[in-house]
């Protein structure tokens, strides 16, 4: 049986509630502080490199290329914090998920509520950095204020893949293989400079993780060039979540369930 | 509530029970029936299986073999509804720390489907139950470890269940804590909620269960009243005497039983003037004549296990 078929939505939106109500209580710290980090990106970006990037890229100023990449980049890495040492916290350290299994909600409601919490604050993270970028003049066009929803639907596959690997480790540290490869992916994901440099086998790989295609949708609406090649990529970003859901539901299920 | 109609029968009905893990047998061919209405406990070592049966019980764990009914629902197909009718302490603390202890309830209750105004009534109600009304607002750190303890239980109610579960209730925890928390039980017992406790603290399986099984390596060894089981496997009475290095048993009545472990003699018999004149063989130790308790049943029969 599909696991995304044992889901009930309404258990969803209650364990996305608890999740809230604990971010409400702590909102300072969950909120302000880990926002802080972006403004200072984007003056040292816009300011920094932006004067040493003479020309345009991609015929606009650096500051709208880069950031469009740091704003989806930014809201995407919360998605991965909160599925990684946030949902590990609550497996083995505090023992929500158990609270949680030891009433109606089933596995798998829990482990999309927690895919959906990720994304709702990488949702957050996107429209405070967009305002960040707006003020600094780098929003080019108002179809950037679609740059949010499509960040929280890549944010749904971050947090999902993000899941899986929290519902496969029996460490902690083992984190630090995944956070090695998206740190080095970052590099080649086209957040910092166009992909069309890079070799084109680098490019491909680079294709395959339907990040890159996140972070090109976001651009090419700040810049406010729509194309039919985005639905493609969005496309391919929904039939990835899937799969990615679908193999962390099951997964968390044989964790949880044994 | 449709799983309280159907309730019929027993709360808990396990047939030829069996878990199996790659290359271990947690759970071996365990049966096991608990009534409405009482408190049933399943005692044994750490390691015995019985942590496994109670996750079999609340749906956490799939069987290998055998066939399990909880408030008369089988757990493979229903585990929604069965734990929608059971209220669970597990042995770990598992409350939001960031909350206060009136909200872990209110958070609680909608995994329930209770509505809100149901559930701070309740919720008031509960936290009274347990004594904790000066802690209403108070966050889960600021909380001992006795109070926690209690919350873990106001928790398991909140759902009005039909069967309270509990893992190791009192493990850990002081001796007055644990009076505390055997008085709130036995409230709880005898206003009629179905109680089903596991652990290794022979007091507590004597003091709160109507009925126990003993669970050794994945098997019932016995089940019974405590009672009866003190009498059929411990007699009445015990003499034990301390610090008895190499020397050995003392012959006796063919009606007393005479046992070793470790450094102290045992002798149990059906009175205790049939006891009494041993005492005088045991002049220079430590000696002490008592009624029998789980705790001898416990060890002769496991230590039985051991030898066979």
């Amino acid at each position: 049986m599909i696991s995304l078929g044992r889901i009930n939505y309404g258990d969803v939106t209650r364990v996305w509630l608890r999740n809230y109500d604990v971010y409400k209580r702590l909102w300072r710290t969950e909120m302000i502080a880990p926002l802080f980090e972006p403004v200072f990106t984007v003056i040292g970006f816009g300011w920094g490199v932006g004067s040493l990037v003479a020309g345009k890229v991609m015929g606009v100023p650096y500051l709208t290329f880069v950031g469009a990449g740091l704003l989806a980049f930014t809201a995407l890495l919360r998605a991965l914090f909160e599925c990684t040492y946030g949902s590990y916290f609550r497996m083995v350290y505090q023992s929500t998920f158990d609270a949680v299994l030891c009433t109606p909600v089933e596995v798998e409601s829990l482990a999309l509520a927690e895919i959906s919490w990720g994304a709702t604050k990488a949702l957050l993270d996107g429209i405070f950095v967009l305002a960040i970028l707006w003020i600094f003049g780098a929003v080019l066009s108002p179809y950037g204020l679609l740059i949010p929803l499509v960040l929280s639907l890549g944010a749904l596959w971050v947090a999902a893949l993000s899941l899986l690997v929290t519902a496969r480790i029996r460490d902690i540290n083992y984190y630090n293989f995944y956070m090695a490869f998206v740190f080095s992916y970052l590099w080649i994901s086209g957040a910092y400079f166009p992909l069309d440099k890079l070799p084109k086998i680098v490019q491909y790989l680079a294709w395959i993780v339907p990040v890159t295609g996140t972070i090109d949708i976001s651009r090419k609406l700040m810049i406010g060039k729509i194309e039919w090649m985005m639905l493609f990529e969005l496309l391919y970003l929904i039939i990835v979540f899937a799969v990615t859901a679908e193999l962390a539901l099951r997964n968390l299920r044989r964790r949880m369930v044994s | 509530m449709s799983a309280r109609e159907k309730a019929s029968g027993f709360a808990v009905e396990a047939k030829d029970l069996i878990k199996e893990y790659d290359d271990l047998i947690a759970v071996n061919r365990v049966s096991f029936t608990v009534r409405y209405g009482e408190a049933f406990g399943m005692l044994g070592p750490n390691g015995a299986g019985k942590s496994t049966i109670m996750r079999m019980i609340i749906c956490r764990s799939p069987l290998t073999g055998g066939a399990l009914d909880v408030v008369g629902l089988d757990v493979t197909s229903h585990p929604r509804e069965i734990k929608e009718s059971v209220g669970v302490v597990p042995q770990e603390n598992n409350l939001d720390p960031d909350l206060t202890v009136r909200d872990n309830l209110l958070v609680y209750s909608r995994y329930f489907r209770i509505p809100r105004s149901v559930a701070e009534e309740r919720a008031d109600e509960l936290i009274e139950f347990v004594d904790l009304g000066d802690k209403r607002d108070s966050r889960i750190e600021t909380l001992s470890g006795g109070m926690k303890r209690r919350l873990m239980i106001a928790r398991a109610l909140i759902n009005n269940p039909m069967i309270l579960i509990l893992d190791e209730p009192t493990t850990g925890l002081d001796p007055h804590v644990r009076l505390a928390i055997w008085d709130k039980l036995r409230q709880l017992r005898d206003q009629g909620l179905t109680i089903l406790l596991s652990t290794h603290y022979m007091d507590e399986a004597e003091k709160l269960c109507d009925r126990l099984v003993i669970i050794d390596k994945g098997k019932i060894l016995v089940s019974g009243t405590p009672r009866e089981l003190i009498e059929r496997y411990a007699m009445h009475f015990a003499l034990e005497a301390r610090g008895c290095n190499g020397s050995p048993l003392k012959s006796t009545l063919p009606q007393i039983i005479a046992e070793r472990r470790g450094s102290t003699h045992f002798y149990f018999a059906p009175t205790a003037e049939l006891l009494a004149p041993l005492m005088s063989e045991y002049e220079d130790y430590e000696t002490y004549l008592r009624p029998s308790n789980l705790e001898d049943v416990f060890l002769r029969l496991t230590d039985q296990e051991g030898l066979a």
